[in-house]
């Protein structure tokens, strides 16, 4: 494992000079170069403003390069790419992992529109890149051969989250959303109102804010003057944060319920506190005290690796990087081409339970969890904020899909 | 109506903290002339001070106290060894040093605290809410309103009614005249600078249960605070109050009617400001 | 035969130096990334190191030209030629009413106005999602080939054959830049930078000369942004965030504002480094902020300014004569405190 070095293009010229080619017939030249390394790259955003994410993303990939060791006989060659959080600079670096480091795997992403950009830029150049941003376009309008995804589309989230809900309670028939201003905040509203219409419920108000607003308070208003059963947050991150910490001192948990449909897992929950988190409702992606044997296995490693229990990027690139190498073992060849026929369809036993690669769209078939925070002397550890609610997959059929292939 | 009345004491909770933020900045820049780019990062110290003294004794009364005492004798030592060096030099220095300063702050704070927000708890005896029909308003805002209200209040008496607010005032209009009456100019700007950064210290203190501590909440206020100072006019203590409140009302008021168009406006009224009255509303001309 | 002076000095200096980078930089595209922001950083020291302006607004101008580039390529189809072209003018009209609005004040207000436009055009550009794809900014950007008069150049399909086509731009940018710079209306500039209550006394109109050094800088920064679009296939938001423009303003003085030379030393410092940096240690922001703090306290040159002491100490004293309007010194052509105090 080597970190991405200034004079590795230097390093690189003379080692080609160095290797005696000339000497070696063409069979046994080819056979060697079947025993180089197999380069594959994690691309997080480790500086800059989203290193939250980035950090953890690539300890998981970190994680899986250790845990596999080798593939195919060939020792990995694992490079990393500092996003900088800069969808600009992510291009750019690998489009140099690419052309200059033969770069063909690829896996990370912690901004969706890098991810989107990585994924078009990875398939330019016929390689393979599994993400688990939050864009549908992804797997959707954008999809492309190259361009495979671990997390569950907003969708699924909505359905796991919103209809599981309405079920158990049936009386919250108010509901009030709080929403960012693009894609993902739109995805995720369009998918709540269609169940909303379905099940009847009166969608009494919804307040949008830019990506940059810190401050909730008169969005919490707003609804509140609405009178909700049922306070819905589509917002994601450091703002979902900002608005759960001021919901709570708004006292909005004691005449309403809070449901954040997308959460970023543990760190958040860390972050938040179990006081806050108390009675709150949750969407994850992941959660770490799951019985599988999928998960069970990655909590071992993790612990012993990193002395820490596994959050949602370590578990999304883990498992990324996992199903790369898994395929390229099927394959039996590092030719992506190959590799991603072996991806698509691909089953497995993942974190959250059997994990299928769904082969028109290359979305990964998961579950998706309802948690819902539990006072802090009910924790058994000091990670264990929450109770699963339900847990299950929901995704849209073929027919009602965006992505069209070529 | 009682959504908007309730918008209106959103915007005076917000508003009371911009001004902190802003004060200080006006008050440098009208003594100094110097523009402090690093001040959003005194902000940011505040909350994570904050968090780290309640952190270790669970008060947060003391961090109140401590905090932004910390960061002010930080800011003082920052200028009384570096930013001293740099107020005869042109503006585009001032600002340069003062970014790299910010930064500087802001990936220590990394550092130390890691790229995770962290959360800071309301005070126990602040906790709860006061409910007034439909609405609930934390009883947490109404203490940042009434005490920064308080700090405001002591801050125009030491700037109105004691020798050393003389000195700021008559610096801000002159400082060579100031000088040769015998002061030590640059004994009042390091104090000056201190208390500038102190009430950053103490605006990033107040907002820490309400937003929590993150790395970069230090370059998203600056940019609030510079809107504030350059409506309510650069270097004034009245400016800075009501350019505050406004700010903090717009937004509040704005949310309930146009919200993608809240920063647009803000940004929007700053240029127009500086265009059409460039000493803003309470500036000295 | 006699050589002009702007083909002599630092233009052969960057002529070696764009001929040298491909091969000592790690990759093209990084070397490609270094031209790029050179370009954008020519634009800005136009201003600040030739005008006097401290403008945070060059993101503004390199973000329209990425849009206005990518948009005439994917909706109307048009050329290469013709989509720089276009982000040329965008670029030009823009900066004429950022600009022309902005040199309304002086000193920490103009600061603050183009501090105040940086941000309208960021938050405009993220609401008009339509047009500029928001957040997500805009995929499949194509890079045509180069076409002149129908004939095809070069498809620029290849990493090093797009750098030839940016190291001819950035060549060429300039010559024209250090032509403009060394005539009567450069003169003018530095006149103003100088002194602006003088320059008008003597009877320029000073604003008329303002605003088309505003136009050129937002014309050249413009092109940079097309040239970035083309080159990552891609028009990211980021590219009009105010935090574009602060780059742009960090490598400008980083690299000097005594010399256009230095506007490539200090892109290609602030890359390079970054990228060096970032790989190793994620907190790497640090160094910078130490960085910017040492320049202003050790050397204000930026590092033209180094290289430039290090060659007359070198030089001793020997009697040569170099590019003397140009070297002379960057730090006391701003505003001053004193002036400050009846700026706006």
């Amino acid at each position: 494992m080597k970190r991405r070095t200034f004079i590795k293009g230097t390093l690189a010229a003379a080692a080609t000079a160095s290797i005696p080619i000339i000497s070696i017939p063409a069979s046994v030249r080819k056979a060697l170069s079947a025993q180089g390394k197999i380069k594959f790259a994690s691309t997080a955003s480790v500086s800059g403003a989203f290193a939250e994410n980035g950090k953890f993303g690539e300890m998981g990939s970190r994680l899986a390069v250790k845990t596999v060791g080798k593939v195919l006989g060939r020792d990995i060659d694992y490079i990393t790419i500092d996003t900088e959080g800069n969808a600009g600079k992510a291009v750019r670096k690998v489009q140099e992992a690419i052309n200059q480091d033969g770069v063909r795997f690829f896996c990370g992403g912690t901004l969706s529109s890098t991810g989107l950009a990585i994924g078009k830029e990875v398939a330019s150049a016929g390689g393979v890149y599994i993400t688990p941003v939050g864009a549908d376009e992804v797997t959707g309008s954008e999809c492309n051969k190259s361009t495979f995804r671990w997390s569950v589309p907003t969708y699924g989230a909505i359905e796991q989250t919103v209809r599981p809900l309405i079920g158990s309670f049936p009386n919250a028939k108010r509901w009030y959303t709080i929403t960012p201003e693009y894609v993902f905040g739109e995805a995720l509203l369009n998918n709540a109102k269609n169940v909303f219409k379905e099940k009847n419920i009166e969608h009494v108000g919804n307040s949008y804010h830019s990506l940059q607003e810190k401050e909730f308070s008169g969005y919490l208003t707003n609804a509140m003057a609405a009178k909700p059963d049922v306070l819905l947050l589509l917002n994601f991150g450091g703002q979902s944060s900002a608005s759960i910490r001021q919901a709570v001192s708004f006292g909005m948990k004691n005449n309403m319920m809070i449901l954040l449909a997308w959460s970023s897992g543990l760190e958040q929950f860390r972050s938040l506190g179990p006081d806050t988190l108390d009675g709150i409702y949750l969407g994850a992606q992941y959660w770490h005290e799951v019985d599988t044997p999928g998960n069970n296995a990655l909590l071992e490693l993790c612990r012993k690796e990193y002395d820490i229990n596994p959050n949602y990027p370590i578990a999304a690139d883990y498992t990324g990087a996992r199903i790369i190498f898994d395929a390229i073992t099927a394959a039996g060849s590092d030719d992506p081409a190959a590799v991603i026929s072996k991806m698509e369809g691909y089953k497995y036993q993942g974190p959250t339970g059997e994990e299928t690669v769904r082969a028109f769209d290359h979305q990964v078939i998961k579950d998706y969890y309802l948690l819902k925070g539990k006072p802090a002397k009910a924790m058994k550890d000091k990670d264990s904020f929450v109770d699963v609610v339900s847990s299950g997959k929901s995704f849209a059929s073929q027919e009602e899909s965006l992505c069209k292939m070529s | 109506m009682t959504l908007y009345l309730f918008q209106v004491l959103n915007g005076l909770g917000l508003g009371m903290i911009y001004f902190l933020i802003a004060v200080g900045l006006s008050i440098i820049f009208g003594l100094l002339n110097f523009v402090n780019f690093a001040h959003g990062a005194f902000f940011l110290l505040g909350s994570y001070f904050c968090y780290q003294v309640v952190a270790l004794t669970g008060n947060f009364w003391l961090s109140l106290l401590i905090a932004p005492v910390i960061v002010g004798a930080i800011a003082w030592f920052a200028e009384s060894n570096l930013l001293n060096r740099v107020y005869n030099l042109p503006h585009a220095f001032q600002i340069l040093i003062t970014l790299g300063m910010a930064l500087v702050i802001q990936e220590s704070a990394i550092m130390v605290w890691g790229t995770v927000g962290k959360n800071i708890a309301v005070p126990d005896l602040l906790q709860g809410i006061v409910q007034m029909g439909d609405f609930a308003y934390p009883i947490y805002r109404l203490f940042v309103i009434s005490f920064s209200a308080v700090i405001a209040l002591l801050l125009w008496l030491l700037l109105e009614r004691t020798r050393f607010g003389a000195l700021v005032r008559a610096g801000s209009e002159n400082t060579e005249m100031v000088s040769l009456l015998g002061v030590n100019i640059f004994k009042l700007f390091s104090i000056t600078f201190g208390l500038g950064a102190t009430l950053a210290g103490l605006a990033g203190v107040l907002a820490a249960p309400l937003r929590g501590a993150d790395p970069f909440m230090g370059a998203e206020i600056l940019g609030i605070a510079f809107v504030v100072v350059v409506i309510g006019g650069m270097g004034s203590f009245t400016g800075a109050l009501v350019g505050g409140l406004l700010v903090g009302l717009v937004q509040s008021i704005m949310s309930s009617l146009w919200p993608p168009g809240v920063h647009l406006m803000i940004y929007g009224s700053m240029a127009l400001v500086i265009l059409i009255r460039p000493y803003g509303l309470f500036g000295r001309a | 035969m006699k050589i002009p002076r702007f083909l002599k000095g630092t233009t052969i200096a960057s002529l070696v130096a764009v001929l040298i980078l491909p091969f000592v930089l790690p990759s093209t595209s990084l070397a490609i990334e270094v031209l790029i922001f050179s370009i954008a950083a020519l634009g800005c020291n136009l201003l600040l190191g030739y005008t006097g302006l401290l403008s945070f607004g060059q993101g503004i101008f390199f973000g329209m030209g990425s849009y206005a580039t990518s948009l005439c390529l994917q909706r109307l189809d048009a050329g290469l030629v013709t989509s720089l072209l276009l982000a040329f003018v965008v670029g030009g009209l823009v900066a004429a009413v950022v600009g022309g609005l902005s040199i309304r004040r002086r000193g920490i207000y103009f600061v603050m106005l183009t501090l105040a436009f940086a941000q309208m055009f960021y938050f405009m550009a993220y609401t008009a999602s339509g047009l500029t794809g928001g957040d997500n900014g805009l995929l499949d950007v194509p890079r045509p080939p180069l076409r002149v008069f129908g004939f095809e150049i070069s498809t620029l399909g290849a990493s090093l054959s797009y750098y030839v086509f940016v190291a001819v731009l950035f060549l060429a940018i300039f010559v024209a830049l250090r032509r403009i710079i060394h005539s009567p209306f450069g003169s003018t500039l530095l006149a103003i930078r100088d002194n602006e209550e003088r320059a008008t006394a003597i009877g320029y109109n000073t604003r008329y000369f303002k605003i088309v050094a505003f136009m050129i800088s937002g014309s050249i920064t413009a092109v940079a942004g097309g040239l970035y679009a083309m080159f990552l296939n891609f028009a990211p938001l980021s590219n009009i965030e105010h935090l574009m423009g602060e780059q742009i303003l960090f490598m400008t003085i980083i690299g000097g504002t005594g010399s256009l030379f230095g506007s490539f030393l200090g892109a290609g410092f602030l890359i390079v480094v970054g990228d060096v940096l970032s790989a190793i240690w994620p907190r790497w922001l640090m160094l910078l902020g130490f960085l910017l703090i040492a320049i202003v306290l050790f050397m204000r040159g930026g590092l033209w300014g180094c290289i430039e002491s290090l060659m007359g100490r070198f030089r001793g004293h020997q009697n040569t004569k170099k590019d003397p309007p140009l070297s002379e010194s960057p730090t006391g052509s701003l505003s001053t405190k004193e002036e400050a105090k009846n700026e706006r």
